[in-house]
């Protein structure tokens, strides 16, 4: 296992841990954002490797979506707050049945 | 021919969803009257006893994986196909009045002849899969006779009895499932026949968990203990023709399936394991009795009663003897119609007081004497006194045990002395005796004409199957001979 | 063999009159129901009379009529037997029963359920008949349970009374215990033979049988214990008393309590096989003699007087039958039949003179006055059970006491020691009801019974004394056509000793009776006053009274806890408690909490587990 594949698993695990843990959108969100990491690093890495340049092309797509996705989460996040709610993700529990 | 029995009371039953009221009762009973006099046609006519063991045959196309639409009518099946009939007409007969004024709606009347259909395609059916599809469907009518017409606690007993019974549908799927592929695995052949399954005899260990399975698929049914306990509640929160029906009919359906399945496929499992079954039996008769003894409402003693006696069937037909497979048939027949009576005269009961607690009565001898004869009667012959029908029944079936293994007889046959230690307590607080306070006897009226002729009807086959069974026996005789000329004779 | 129309007019005239009496004339004219049933008993008489005298010929019979159940192999039949045996015994229960039967007419008039007192009655009668021509075991168990039903019917006639209600049940259940053991019996000759016909399965024991044997005979005597009401199974014969005279004078004295002795005699041939079986028989039945004699002695209540002297005397048959002369036990059944029923008829007149069902000797006293032709024939029955000669009772008496004496020390002492209780218990009755008044009793004056009632007593009285004189030509008529060997079925021949010592036995007990009676007239209030204890235990035959409720009770409480605790709480609240579960289970296992975490572990697990697999 070289350390690029180290890396970026740890990115990644750190990032579900936060997901999963923590309660906060806020932080669940940078979570994400540290599994994209994760994931990037490893892409990056295999597609040095075998020298593809379709997964630095994937690389370059991964992270405008990943730019985007934070922004509409924390768009979403920013209007819970103006809204009144909490941030904590326990407490919003309209879909459940 | 045979496709009609359970296809006409089907429409029927979907034809009267669109009727009101007084016609929905009428168009019902005009249905079920037909199937009834189609029943007894079928008997006479083209029927022949000497024809085989499977008289009639109808079969259909084959389906995936072998399943064939498969109808066959022989001894045994013709008389359960009877039973049904009659006691269809006779719980029509008995619920004419209705528990309400303006009697009761049409979905009622179609749910009687929904389950009439499915309890006639269960005893039809050769092939495994079709038996399965009208065993399932006979649920249904039966979860809506009991949560929708019963009386107060219908809710949870319709339930109880839908989930307890559907449990143990499941086992007997899977158990059926293994069954096929089995034989498939041994023979390379796929099939659901009845007839040609008879020669699986699977062994071993998964020979024992498809038994096992199938056991407690039927024996959910029958009801064997300790799978018993949705069936008081079942029965007495049905109203009385759903009792009727249930006690009368679908109980069969287990026994009707060890006979058919169990025994067939699985003869040296089912010999081997007699001991345990047989034991069970026991306990069915003496628990069911000693629990009896205990109960404070009418219908619950008999529901209690009806697991005692089919104690006895089992015991017979595990028996592997001709008297024993012979007196379980008959006891089938006889259960039906002497616990179907009693449940009817309850109903008259209830019908006029609403009450059916034995504290509740009290001295109808004096107001009712012709519903005290009855009852007495219907009783007499619950508690196996020769001379009336279940005493034919059940000496047979310890005959035949006897001789499969006579301890087992010996302690089954306590069961005589605990029968009548809770009926005739029971018969004489409400008919005998006086009338407490609280007591609602002053309402009961004698019965009226429609009821007497029914009664009589029942109580004069009961005397006539208890003198002279032998039409009924020569009916049975070949569907019995084939079971036990295929298996061991001890 | 043709089957002569006797035996079909025994089925078939009973048969008609019920169904004619309960479709006819119950709806119609419920006063005449006893017209056809009493036309019915004429002819059964006849009947009966005219097969007594073709058997006396040699004649016997022994034919199927039809098959009853039949699977494969299986069968049992319907069959009719006719040998001396049952001749005789019929002839018994065809005349006493007949007169019976007219007696109830008066009797029963004014009752409102004369119709239906009728239809039981004959209907038992019928049963009765059925039981004593059966020709196998089966049948014979399909009557013995319909004298059993009718029995019930009978006892808890008058249903509002909860004392007759709780007698009818426990007579009932008392028997199904015996039926039970009858069934198990049959259901072992079944296993063992395959056929139930008498003369099959006796025929098969000279090839021996070992412990089958042994208990399909302990289990006949067991049925025939509870049938015949012998200790430990008798208490609910006293009880049973509740109904009408007319119902103890047959069922409970003459008829259906000689079932199971008849019941005993029909399977001599398997019982004496069992080595040792005649020996308990005749301990049990000389035990009971002596047991119920001595209860009979302490009663106050009249017919509760004759019920312990029924059973003592049902002792009496079981001592002779176990010692082996089944001739004498049957002989001494059939005269037992005429004074016992004479007995109870006189008991019915007295209470139906003082206007009511029963009568306690505190009610009665001096009646010698008022109803003199009773008083003749409660003495001719009298004499006849005390065994005097030349009354009835002698000749079967001392052909008990011979026998006795014969086999031994101990069974002399039980019979004599019974004889002198008999005399004794009767002639008590016989002083406190018609001689007297003593000062303790408050009588009634009631009037003579009417000739409707009084004639047919008159008749069983002549048969209670001159009966005797018919026994020579009863021990002819029941070796025709017998099973059982000869010698079993001999009676006695006359010899002085026995004489005295019977006749003696009678005379210290009649004795007693006068000094206890006539003498200290007021007696028998007084030791009961004075000894309570020694009351209570006599009122609870010795104790054994409480071990029956302690044992009835010890079962009901049992059924209590099996349905009550066992099944409805235990394991149909475990049943009903998994559902519940389930639903809590499934709340807590939710997929749709809502809740963010929850679907993020979900998606975590659920991604690793399908990894995991496509990776293994």
């Amino acid at each position: 296992m070289t350390p690029a594949l180290q890396v970026g698993l740890a990115l990644f695990c750190l990032g579900l841990a936060t997901v999963l843990l923590r309660g906060r959108l806020l932080a669940m969100l940078l979570g994400l954002e540290l599994m994209i990491a994760g994931v990037t690093v490893i892409l990056t890495y295999q597609a040095g490797i075998f020298g593809d340049p379709g997964g630095l092309a994937a690389v370059v797509l991964v992270i405008a979506v990943a730019a985007a996705e934070a922004v509409v989460g924390l768009c979403l996040i920013l209007r819970l707050h103006h809204g009144g709610r909490s941030g904590e993700s326990g407490s919003l529990a309209e879909l459940r049945e | 021919m045979l496709t009609a029995l359970w296809a006409l009371p089907a429409l029927g039953g979907v034809l009267c969803l669109f009727t009101k009221g007084e016609t929905s009762k009428r168009f019902a009973t005009t249905v079920a009257a037909a199937m009834l006099g189609y029943t007894v046609w079928l008997s006479c006519v083209p029927y022949a006893p000497e024809a085989g063991v499977w008289g009639l045959v109808e079969s259909g196309p084959a389906w995936i994986f072998g399943i064939r639409y498969q109808l066959a009518l022989d001894g045994l099946a013709l008389s359960l196909v009877w039973l049904t009939a009659f006691l269809t007409v006779v719980s029509f007969a008995a619920s004419w009045r209705g528990a309400e004024s303006g009697g009761f709606s049409a979905g009622f009347w179609s749910s009687f002849l929904f389950l009439e259909a499915a309890l006639m395609g269960v005893f039809l059916s050769r092939d495994l899969f079709v038996f399965y599809v009208f065993w399932e469907a006979t649920l249904i009518p039966m979860f809506f006779i009991i949560g929708l017409w019963g009386s107060e606690g219908r809710r949870h007993a319709a339930m109880k009895f839908f989930l307890f019974t559907f449990f143990g549908s499941l086992f007997m799927l899977v158990g059926l499932l293994a069954l096929v592929t089995h034989y498939h695995a041994v023979s390379g052949v796929w099939t659901w026949d009845m007839g040609e399954l008879a020669g699986a005899n699977p062994t071993g260990l998964a020979g024992l968990l498809m038994f096992v399975s199938l056991i407690i698929g039927f024996g959910v049914k029958i009801p064997l203990f300790p799978m018993h306990t949705w069936l008081p509640d079942a029965h007495t929160e049905a109203p009385a023709a759903g009792s009727i029906m249930l006690a009368g009919v679908m109980l069969k359906m287990g026994v009707y399936g060890f006979i058919r399945v169990l025994l067939p496929v699985f003869p040296r499992l089912s010999w081997d394991l007699l001991p345990w079954l047989g034991g069970l039996a026991c306990v069915n008769i003496l628990y069911g009795s000693l629990c009896a003894m205990q109960q404070r409402d009418l219908k619950r003693l008999i529901a209690y009663s009806s697991v005692a006696h089919l104690g006895f069937c089992v015991l017979g037909v595990l028996s592997w003897t001709p008297e024993g497979v012979a007196g379980g048939s008959l006891q089938m027949l006889n259960h039906g119609i002497t616990t179907g009576a009693l449940f009817m005269m309850i109903g008259f009961l209830y019908e006029r007081t609403h009450r059916r607690g034995l504290s509740d009565f009290g001295d109808l001898v004096t107001r009712a004497p012709w519903m005290t004869f009855f009852f007495g009667w219907a009783v007499m012959a619950s508690i196996g006194l020769p001379g009336l029908n279940g005493f034919v029944g059940e000496f047979m079936c310890l005959a035949g045990m006897a001789r499969a293994l006579p301890l087992m007889a010996m302690v089954a046959a306590i069961g005589i002395v605990l029968s009548a230690a809770y009926c005739l307590p029971a018969y004489q607080t409400v008919f005998w005796g006086a009338s407490t306070a609280g007591s609602v006897s002053s309402k009961v009226l004698d019965l009226d004409l429609r009821e007497k002729v029914l009664v009589w009807l029942l109580c004069g086959i009961m005397l006539y199957i208890g003198l002279c069974p032998t039409p009924l026996l020569d009916a049975l005789a070949p569907s019995v001979a084939s079971l036990v000329a295929d298996g061991f004779m001890p | 063999m043709p089957i002569p129309v006797s035996v079909y007019l025994l089925f078939l005239a009973p048969t008609a009159a019920l169904l004619v009496a309960f479709f006819l004339f119950r709806p119609l004219r419920p006063q005449w129901t006893h017209w056809p049933i009493l036309a019915s008993c004429a002819v059964v008489a006849a009947a009966s009379m005219d097969l007594a005298a073709k058997t006396y010929t040699g004649w016997s019979m022994d034919a199927p009529l039809g098959v009853w159940m039949a699977a494969g192999s299986w069968e049992v039949y319907f069959g009719v037997r006719i040998d001396g045996l049952c001749a005789a015994v019929l002839a018994m229960v065809a005349v006493v029963g007949g007169l019976i039967h007219v007696y109830a007419a008066g009797y029963m008039r004014e009752d409102p359920g004369f119709a239906r007192f009728f239809l039981c009655f004959h209907l038992f009668f019928l049963s009765m008949i059925g039981m004593l021509v059966s020709n196998n075991f089966v049948q014979f168990y399909l009557f013995w349970e319909g004298v059993g039903l009718c029995s019930f019917l009978l006892i808890g006639f008058w249903t509002h009374k909860q004392s007759a209600r709780s007698a009818a049940l426990q007579a009932f259940v008392t028997n199904r215990v015996g039926d039970l053991a009858f069934l198990v019996a049959i259901l072992i000759l079944l296993k063992a033979y395959g056929d139930t016909r008498f003369e099959y399965v006796f025929g098969q024991m000279a090839y021996g049988g070992g412990p089958l044997l042994l208990l399909v005979g302990v289990l006949l005597f067991v049925a025939a214990a509870s049938k015949s009401a012998q200790f430990p199974l008798y208490f609910w014969l006293p009880d049973a008393m509740e109904g009408p005279t007319p119902v103890s004078a047959l069922m409970h004295a003459a008829t259906m309590v000689t079932a199971g002795i008849f019941l005993l005699a029909r399977s001599w041939p398997l019982i004496a096989f069992v080595p040792g079986l005649g020996t308990l028989i005749a301990a049990v039945g000389g035990v009971t003699a002596v047991f119920a004699g001595l209860l009979a002695c302490g009663q106050t209540d009249l017919k509760r007087i004759l019920a312990y002297s029924t059973v003592s005397h049902l002792g009496l048959m079981a001592l002779a039958l176990g010692l082996g002369r089944v001739g004498i036990a049957v002989l001494h059944l059939i005269m037992h039949g005429f004074f016992k029923a004479v007995l109870f008829l006189c008991a019915g007149n007295i209470a139906h003179g003082l206007g009511k069902s029963a009568a306690d000797i505190s009610e009665v006293g001096g009646l010698r006055k008022h109803m003199p032709f009773t008083l003749a024939c409660f003495m001719a029955a009298a004499i006849s059970l005390a065994g005097i000669w030349p009354a009835a009772g002698f000749f079967s008496k001392d052909g008990i006491i011979e026998a006795c004496l014969e086999a031994g020390p101990g069974w002399a002492a039980l019979a004599l020691t019974a004889a002198a209780l008999g005399a004794f218990y009767i002639s008590r009755m016989l002083f406190l009801a018609f001689f007297g008044p003593s000062p303790e009793q408050k009588p009634g004056h009631p009037h003579e019974a009417p000739a409707g009632m009084s004639v047919p007593v008159g008749f069983l009285a002549l048969g209670a004394l001159l009966a005797g004189f018919l026994s020579p030509g009863i021990g002819r008529l029941l070796v025709k056509g017998a099973m059982s060997p000869e010698e079993s079925l001999a009676l006695a021949h006359f010899s002085w000793p026995v004489f005295a010592a019977g006749t003696s036995a009678a005379v210290i007990g009649f004795a007693a009776a006068w000094f206890l009676t006539i003498a200290r007239p007021r007696f028998d209030w007084t030791w009961r006053r004075e000894h309570p204890g020694l009351q209570a235990l006599v009122a609870s035959d010795f104790g054994w009274r409480h071990v029956v409720a302690f044992v009835v009770k010890t079962s009901w409480r049992f059924a209590e806890w099996v349905g009550g605790a066992l099944d409805h709480r235990t394991w149909d609240g475990f049943l009903e408690w998994t559902s519940p579960a389930a639903v809590s289970l499934g709340g807590a296992v939710s997929l749709k909490s809502g809740r963010l975490s929850d679907y993020m572990w979900w998606i975590v697990m659920g991604t690793a587990a399908l990894l995991a697999a496509a990776l293994i």
